[in-house]
């Protein structure tokens, strides 16, 4: 697992937003999100880019995404 | 056969795109943005990819205003649908398709009221003062047709995307006639929503409408399942999502991103010559004929796009269509779903037969057709 986990409500921002981490350097993988989720379906995105890293690069590029994670480190 | 058609649906489709289609339903055709395991994500990565090249080629910028609707008259239907209510009053053209102009006839009933603005072939300032004019306080858009599907003629759209910035209107294109074989760049030419139909000018399947939407849209056409928010009742409220609901067609999505690859490789410019240097021969051609009726001046580049329309003096539409199907000729008769272009020409009591060529019509093709044509015609009387 990455250093953030990303939960977005839609395939569309889950892949663009796994793109624009790798464009930024961080790896970064698309992964449908588990059964934690209160809105039910959704996908994820497990990053190397820590939460913060995450906030200001999505919210610069007006990506929408439920709730971020931190995970175990890479 | 020789396939004049391409108003219509282009035919043939490039051999990339039936590959990209045929690939698809063989190797990958799951479920797209529903489920986790591979191939799933495999068709996610395919509406998505697709998604971005739209967004670049029409100079949209972010992947999510991208939505994939059935057809183009769908995605005309979501923009005036959801964006008008009772009391709002909308602007559009003289040329316009029934896509457009059955919706707004049924929304008249609604409440929302409509004027038609006269389109002045040889004078873009002259259309655009005449959209001018009609503007009141309660305007909320102006919607078009880029290109007539009927007669080529191709509206100032640049000119009124200004318009409309300056007076705080929205604007919508139809865009049916004109993607893939004009230029096309919203955030330029201030165009808030662009409805296309890739199985046109980008060469795709059919089945694959598009919707750019960079405003916002109030009300949906259809609810349900989009793969996202499940536990919610009610619709996502964020693109695409919102307006995707249900199964999407993603041999067909395969086959429009190949599509927009095939127009790229060879380039709009290219295409676009090489279609208007054969509408500029088949006009020259027929205007020499003494029993075919022409309705428009020459074609210009940039001010049509390569669609001719005509008639034979002592035939109807439909019986010039029939005699050049038997000589293995594909074109289209009638009225082409656009009574207003038609009213506007003065061929609404008989129509007209309508070609248009494609980046796949030969020199060859256009000689045959206009051989074919003088037959028809010294046989007429």
């Amino acid at each position: 697992m990455g250093k953030s986990i990303i939960n977005t409500g839609t395939v569309t921002y889950a892949l663009r937003g796994r793109d624009l981490l790798r464009a930024k350097g961080y790896s970064a993988y698309m992964f449908r999100t588990t059964g934690k989720s209160a809105v039910g379906c959704g996908y994820s995105i497990s990053t190397a880019a820590d939460a913060e890293t995450v906030k200001s690069i999505f919210g610069a590029e007006g990506i929408k995404y439920i709730s971020i994670e931190s995970g175990e480190g890479q | 056969m020789i396939y004049l058609d391409n108003a219509a649906t282009t035919f043939p489709k490039p051999r990339a795109v039936t590959l990209a289609a045929d690939n698809c339903l063989k190797n990958y055709s799951a479920n797209p943005g529903r489920s986790g395991h591979a191939l799933s994500v495999r068709a996610s990565e395919e509406v998505y990819n697709c998604r971005k090249k739209l967004a670049q080629f029409f100079g949209a910028g972010k992947p999510e205003t991208v939505i994939f609707t059935e057809n183009c008259t769908m995605a005309i239907n979501t923009v005036l649908k959801g964006v008008l209510n009772a009391g709002d009053h909308v602007i559009c053209s003289g040329l316009e398709h029934n896509a457009v102009w059955r919706p707004l006839n049924r929304l008249k009933a609604e409440g929302v009221a409509f004027d038609t603005a006269r389109v002045f072939l040889e004078d873009p300032d002259a259309t655009v003062k005449s959209f001018e004019a009609l503007i009141r306080d309660n305007t909320k858009m102006i919607i078009c047709t880029h290109a007539s599907n009927v007669f080529g003629t191709v509206l100032p759209i640049e000119k009124l995307g200004k318009l409309s910035e300056a007076y705080g209107l929205l604007f919508c294109v139809d865009a049916a006639q004109s993607a893939g074989v004009l230029p096309i760049d919203m955030a330029r030419m201030n165009i808030d929503y662009l409805c296309i139909a890739p199985h046109k000018g980008l060469y795709a399947p059919m089945g694959t409408g598009v919707l750019i939407a960079l405003k916002g849209i109030d009300k949906t056409l259809i609810e349900g399942g989009t793969g996202s928010l499940s536990m919610l009742e009610t619709q996502p409220d964020f693109m695409p999502d919102k307006f995707e609901s249900g199964t999407l067609n993603l041999s067909g999505i395969a086959g429009l991103s190949a599509g927009i690859d095939f127009v790229m490789s060879i380039g709009i410019q290219k295409i676009y010559q090489a279609e208007m240097k054969h509408i500029g021969m088949v006009y020259r051609e027929l205007s020499r004929m003494k029993e075919v009726e022409l309705y428009t001046d020459a074609p210009r580049p940039q001010s049509s796009v390569p669609v001719l329309s005509f008639n034979l003096k002592k035939l109807s539409s439909e019986e010039v269509s029939q005699k050049l199907d038997e000589k293995s000729i594909a074109t289209r008769p009638g009225l082409h779903c656009a009574p207003l272009a038609h009213r506007m020409f003065g061929t609404i009591e008989r129509g007209t037969v309508r070609i248009c060529p494609s980046a796949f019509t030969s020199a060859k093709d256009i000689a045959m057709f206009l051989s074919a044509l003088k037959n028809i015609e010294s046989k007429a009387d």
